[in-house]
């Protein structure tokens, strides 16, 4: 019967359809049946993996930030658990990592615990985006200040820029120097972009502008002569103080013009006067900036308490 | 040998490393920062050396080689004491085989993380060219120890050596021996006989010549291999490295030997061979053979390791021959990727606009030296990378070279004046007791040395400080007059703004400067002063007697910060300046900054920026930018960069 089709003209080959023949019925079976497949596969294979944010390591030099990248890389892995030894990067890289399912993330904190799809929700696994970047003096303008405008940027970035881990060594702030100094101005450095962004948004505490938020990471606690997070809160912000205060005084740079005198910014919201801290930039500026200690080095399930795990935790509350 | 073998990315990871754990892991992160980052020692573009370049810290040295196209680094770190000659051989050859072994992984996200058993090739490896290397030293002329190695590979490839199948290529080597080395040879015959009745025979003899020292450093050598495995490895593999060791040095005496009966029949110690050879066969051939039946599976995990090894780098060669070939195929779908982008660059895309580059930055008043070094680091940098979607060369070149600058001019920490002046002036701990901040300005004549000295002075004064100027300028006539002058006008501009306050301190004319320098130091201390600002004469850079007198200076002054001045309106010139500035003040001691007068006069050809960073590595902390006293600036990176490439 298919032998002597006639498929020549329009006409037959509509009358064939429409007639009750095999073919057309395959035809419109295999249609009916694969158009549903083929757009979930395309519309959903994506969304798979939803990536729920990026965050962004800085530092200075050897605080550990590659240490801790690839700590987590290779936590989320599953792959084995001996960390590589580092040395001081050039280039920035990134990675995608899922977080650990233990670990608790913001988007569910209004379930109940008793919610039967909490369960299910943490079986797939949150993933986000980490990127690393050199710390070194001479890197870090070229590649993690213009990657921390780029991210903010809100065109620019495809996954939204959840927040900024800022990490540093406790061990070498303990003693008065160049590490604190040096580490401060960076942070100070990265607070001003972020306190701008927030401002222009508008409203100080805007929607957006809330979204960013720091991490100090306090990392090698697992040295004698580590400072705890709560001392290396206080001397960051004592030196961030002075900072801003002698960078309004110190000299302007060549690329300002002397006639339009556009106004310094300076940190915090309240233009100099009193002490800076990072409780009255959250309040005025709408920077939320956490400090939380931690160690690459003794990261082991068995404690849960050290390790990097308050520092996920962190992450997770972004997410 | 070697300390240490490190794989590591540009992002930091160390991919792979064998390590002594003497080596500190300070000396490779110096290497990356001195040569990678700070460029401090970049080795002279000009000089086109054969091996890799080297890099001295403490007691080691370290040769590096990168891969730009996976961003690995390899290093290799060993006593400076030691001449390892086939260092440079072990980098190039590792890198292609570890490339070529890894090259899935190292593409894939996860290549931080992966564990990467390498081990085996590069002991392999390493083991193969220390025995090449004794090759080599022995023979003493290298066309025929090339020969010779790669005949040594072919026949390592082709199993056991059996005596008879050898024999007729070592005869032809051998011919060939004979046509470069002319010795008096009366038995011609003789000697591919003895080659040929196989290694037993000639190993006492070699190992009587070579001296007992070379061979236990071998056997300990050896051992120490075997030591090394035992913590990584299953027996097999470390049964099979013994093995290999001693297979290899079975054959390796062969090519040995071969060359040490020549010497030994040129130097007449025939009798002495021939008693050895009597008594020694009964004693090596077991021992051989108990390892060959021993590991005799293990051997063959050897060769096929070996055979891996030998290919990959083979390929690689071929590889580098091929490419030649291929790129006139290239060309023309170089034209159309030129404008769509995604074109692999090759140094004959770069070389004409990078030609254009160096122009464009002679025009702006970048010394010689500084364009060509800067345009060789974007060569290097460029070389073999792929341009993206719709990028022309040209802006590829354009990205690099504003990122260079941007690299070369920021410092690697910011200079804070003001907090460094209140650190010393008014420590936080009780230990150190306060005293006066000494900065001291250098420089050749008629730079601006006094007039920016001045705006210093004012700026202090702004900031409340109570400034010392001392006039060191023992030798000019008219210099001590000409502060005289500024010291009263600042102290009018800062009693009219009652801020800080200054006073000149001057010993006249024709008195020592380092004392006069040192007196104003003190004189400051007693009276609590907060800084003091030291102008000294003005010298040509390349005056001997006056530049010498500046380290004499520096000790007694001792200084705090010592500012050279350089105008920005020198060419050239400002190269050998620096250097010679820098190098004044004895050993230890550096210049801690320039500062770039008449900035203002040049538009926008700000060169001497670039020029005086390159040849110091020495940050520019100020700029000159008018005639007031207000018109100091700090310098911004962006600003110069957007003007040079302007
Ligand atoms: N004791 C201890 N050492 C740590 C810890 N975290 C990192 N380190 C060490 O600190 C050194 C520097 O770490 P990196 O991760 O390379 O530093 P970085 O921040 O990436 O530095 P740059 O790449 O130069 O910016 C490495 O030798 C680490 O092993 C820690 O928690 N405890
Ligand atoms: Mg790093």
């Amino acid at each position: 019967m298919g032998a002597d089709l006639d498929w020549s003209s329009f006409r037959s080959i509509a009358t064939n359809l429409l007639d009750g023949n095999p073919i057309a019925i395959l035809v419109t079976v295999l249609f009916a049946l694969g158009c549903p497949l083929l757009l979930h596969y395309l519309l959903y294979r994506k969304a798979a993996a939803p990536t729920s944010g990026s965050f962004l390591l800085l530092g200075p030099s050897g605080a550990g930030k590659t240490a801790l990248f690839t700590l987590l890389e290779s936590k989320s892995s599953r792959l084995e658990k001996s960390t590589k030894p580092t040395h001081i990067s050039q280039t920035s890289s990134s990675t995608t990592i899922n977080l650990s399912p233990t670990i608790p993330i913001a988007s569910n904190r209004y379930r109940s615990i008793n919610d039967p799809s909490l369960s299910e929700a943490s079986k797939i696994p949150v993933t986000y985006h980490l990127r690393d970047t050199p710390g070194h003096g001479k890197l870090r303008e070229l590649q993690g200040i213009s990657q921390l405008r780029a991210m903010l940027h809100p065109k620019k970035s495809k996954s939204g820029m959840r927040g900024v881990i800022f990490v540093v060594d406790a061990a070498s702030l303990s003693e008065q120097n160049e590490a604190l100094r040096d580490a401060a101005s960076y942070l100070h450095d990265v607070l001003l972009i972020l306190q701008k962004r927030a401002l222009n948004n508008g409203k100080p505490s805007s929607k957006i502008a809330a979204e960013v938020a720091v991490l100090v990471a306090a990392n090698k606690q697992d040295l004698f002569t580590a400072l705890p997070p709560g001392s290396v809160r206080d001397k960051l912000e004592l030196e961030i103080d002075r900072i801003r205060k002698s960078r309004g005084k110190g000299l302007m740079d060549s690329s300002v013009n002397p006639g339009g005198s556009d106004e310094e910014d300076i940190l915090g919201g309240d233009d100099g006067h009193g002490m800076f801290s990072f409780k009255s930039l959250a309040g005025e500026v709408g920077v939320q900036v956490d400090v939380i200690g931690g160690a690459v080095k003794s990261d082991k399930e068995a404690d849960v308490g050290a390790g990097v795990r308050r520092w996920e935790e962190w992450l997770g509350m972004c997410l | 040998m070697l300390d240490a073998f490190e794989i590591l990315t540009t992002s930091g990871v160390v991919l792979w490393s064998k390590c002594d754990a003497s080596v500190g892991s300070h000396i490779v992160n110096d290497l990356i920062n001195d040569i990678f980052i700070e460029e401090k020692a970049r080795p002279q573009s000009s000089s086109v050396e054969i091996g890799a370049p080297v890099y001295k810290k403490e007691k080691y040295s370290l040769k590096w080689k990168r891969v730009k196209d996976f961003g690995l680094i390899f290093v290799a770190v060993y006593q400076s004491l030691l001449h390892l000659s086939w260092v440079d051989k072990l980098l190039d050859d590792i890198a292609a085989i570890f490339v070529d072994l890894y090259k899935d992984q190292l593409r894939s996200s996860r290549c931080r993380i992966v564990e990467y058993p390498f081990d085996k090739y590069f002991d392999k490896k390493i083991q193969e060219l220390e025995d090449a290397d004794g090759v080599i030293h022995n023979e003493g002329y290298d066309a025929i120890a090339n020969g010779k190695k790669d005949f040594f590979v072919s026949s390592d490839n082709g199993g056991p050596p059996p005596p008879s199948v050898p024999s007729v290529p070592k005869e032809a080597q051998h011919q060939a021996a004979h046509t470069t080395v002319i010795s008096d040879e009366s038995t011609p015959s003789q000697s591919p006989n003895i080659s040929r009745s196989s290694t037993p025979v000639l190993n006492p003899i070699l190992t009587g010549k070579g001296g007992p020292g070379g061979r236990v450093s071998r056997r300990a050598r050896k051992a120490a291999h075997a030591n090394a495995n035992l913590s990584s490895g299953e027996e097999g593999v470390r049964k099979a490295k013994a093995s290999k060791a001693g297979g290899k040095r079975m054959r390796k005496w062969d090519a040995d030997g071969l060359m040490d009966e020549d010497n030994g029949e040129i130097l007449d110690y025939s009798a002495v061979a021939g008693s050895e050879d009597a008594s020694a066969p009964t004693i090596e051939p077991v021992s051989q053979d108990s390892w060959g039946v021993k590991t005799a599976k293990g051997q063959f995990i050897l060769k096929d390791l070996g055979d891996e090894t030998h290919s990959i780098s083979e390929k690689a060669k071929a590889n580098a021959s091929a490419g030649v070939v291929e790129s006139s195929f290239n060309a023309i779908s170089g034209l159309l990727r030129n404008i769509v982008g995604g074109k692999v660059l090759t140094d004959t895309d770069l070389e004409s606009p990078l030609k254009a580059m160096e122009e464009h930055l002679l025009k702006k008043n970048v010394a010689r030296e500084a364009a060509v070094r800067l345009c060789e680091g974007v060569r290097q940098e460029l070389t073999g990378q792929k341009t993206g979607n719709f990028q022309s060369v040209d802006s590829v070149l354009r990205a690099a070279m504003e990122s260079s600058l941007q690299k070369i001019l920021t410092p690697t920490s910011s200079l804070d004046l003001l907090h460094e002046i209140q650190a010393i002036t008014s420590p936080a701990t009780k230990q150190q007791a306060p005293r006066p901040y000494v900065i001291s300005i250098v420089g050749v004549n008629g730079v601006g040395k006094s007039t920016n000295l001045s705006k210093i002075c004012f700026f202090l004064l702004q900031n409340n400080y109570r400034v010392l100027i001392a006039a060191c300028d023992t030798f000019r006539s008219g210099a001590v007059e000409q502060l005289r002058v500024h010291a009263r006008n600042l102290r009018e501009l800062s009693a009219r703004e009652n801020v800080g306050d200054v006073e000149l301190y001057e010993k006249g004319y024709g008195k020592d400067a380092a004392n006069v320098a040192r007196d104003a130091v003190n004189y400051a201390a007693t009276n609590k002063f907060d800084v003091v600002l030291i102008d000294t004469a003005g010298r040509r850079h390349n005056d001997q007697r006056l530049m010498s007198s500046l380290e004499k200076f520096a000790k007694f002054a001792n200084p705090d910060k010592i500012f050279m001045v350089g105008e920005a309106l020198v060419g050239t010139d400002s190269v050998m300046q620096a250097r010679n500035f820098n190098q004044a003040f004895g050993p230890g001691r550096n210049l801690d900054g320039f500062i770039i007068s008449k900035c203002d006069t040049v538009g926008d050809m700000v060169g001497t920026l670039v020029s005086m960073v390159h040849a110091t590595s020495i940050p520019i902390v100020f700029l000159g930018v008018g005639q007031h006293y207000g018109d100091l600036r700090g310098l911004s990176v962006p600003w110069a960069v957007g003007l040079l490439m302007k």
